[in-house]
């Protein structure tokens, strides 16, 4: 299992990166990152709400309501411009993250 | 029989006792948690165990209430800047712009303000300033109200009656005068400008109290 810590870090880049692929809801966005981590990347449910609403506050993405297919109230989040662009960033500082362990990696097995 | 509408009533008021009144993180919370009901049960779960699954996923409602806390306390925090600023600006800018007037008082066709005109108008450019302030800097005094709705409905009590002050004053007031434009700035001073100051201080005082208590109970 996947230390909170991290989970926590990595929440706000993955949630953005997720809803660069389009519109999505609370419910989807879990099972999601779940099926894509492989069971490994485990958030508690409820904290991804408060997670949501800052990045919402912040207007990295925008929210609108509507309805599911059962016709229940539901929602949904899509990604703002500024959100595109704090992906980016995101991006460009994990793959920096990614890149020096990675190097660190190799030269212990040199 | 097992009741799962029961069961998720008696989830929601668990919800809002711990701290999650507004409708929105709630109305969210349910449609998740039905979403999580309907997705176990259509793999094979009974109800009462796909209910009781689904709360536990979510998990410890004050964990999740005080993340929503700090969204809202930073979502309140700038709205309370703003007004703040605002308030500024109004109570300090503007009587100076009005001093600067009543000073330089010169509508070239009107009489000029006498003397005594030019006192009393400065006073009450002093009194709205004074009373607006006075709120702000007596906000020890108010009473404190958390509830932002409750604020609100004092808010819009206390700018209802001046509102309609200003209509009787203006439409009933003025008319029934033949005013030259000295002795009408004095009264529109007097009348329109000096009560403001009153409802600008109680509300200023009324949210710097709200704002003073929640800073301290925020560790």
């Amino acid at each position: 299992m996947i230390r909170k810590e991290l989970v926590a870090a990595s929440a706000e880049p993955m949630i953005l990166a997720l809803l660069d692929q389009g519109e999505s809801y609370g419910y989807a966005i879990i099972q999601e990152i779940k099926a894509r981590s492989g069971g490994k990347l485990q958030w508690t449910d409820g904290m991804l709400y408060p997670v949501l609403h800052r990045l919402e506050q912040r207007g990295l993405i925008k929210a609108r309501w509507g309805e599911s297919e059962s016709g229940r109230k539901r929602k949904y989040y899509s990604l703002k411009k500024d959100g595109k662009q704090a992906m980016q960033t995101h991006h460009e500082q994990w793959s920096l993250v990614h890149a020096v362990l990675s190097s660190l990696r190799k030269e212990q097995h040199v | 029989m097992y009741n799962l509408e029961k069961s998720i009533a008696d989830w929601r008021q668990q919800m809002h006792a711990a701290g999650i009144q507004t409708p929105v993180p709630l109305v969210e919370l349910e449609a998740h948690l039905r979403d999580d009901i309907d997705q176990q049960v259509r793999s094979g779960m009974t109800e009462p165990a796909a209910f009781e699954a689904a709360v536990q996923k979510l998990g410890q409602v004050q964990t999740v209430q005080a993340e929503f806390e700090k969204v809202e306390g930073a979502k309140a925090t700038i709205q309370w800047w703003f007004l703040e600023v605002t308030l500024v600006l109004i109570t300090t800018v503007f009587p100076l712009c009005m001093c600067r007037t009543v000073l330089h008082f010169k509508p070239g066709y009107l009489t000029d303000l006498t003397p005594s005109q030019k006192t009393s108008s400065l006073a009450a450019i002093a009194v709205f300033a004074l009373l607006a302030w006075s709120g702000r800097l007596g906000c020890k005094l108010f009473p404190v109200i958390c509830a932002k709705r409750t604020r609100d409905i004092v808010t819009a009590l206390a700018v209802a009656p001046v509102l309609l002050w200003w209509l009787i004053f203006l439409i009933i007031i003025v008319p029934r005068h033949d005013f030259d434009m000295a002795q009408f700035t004095m009264t529109f001073l007097w009348g329109f400008i000096s009560p403001a100051g009153a409802m600008l201080g109680l509300v200023w005082g009324m949210e710097a109290a709200a704002r003073k208590r929640s800073a301290v109970s925020v560790p």
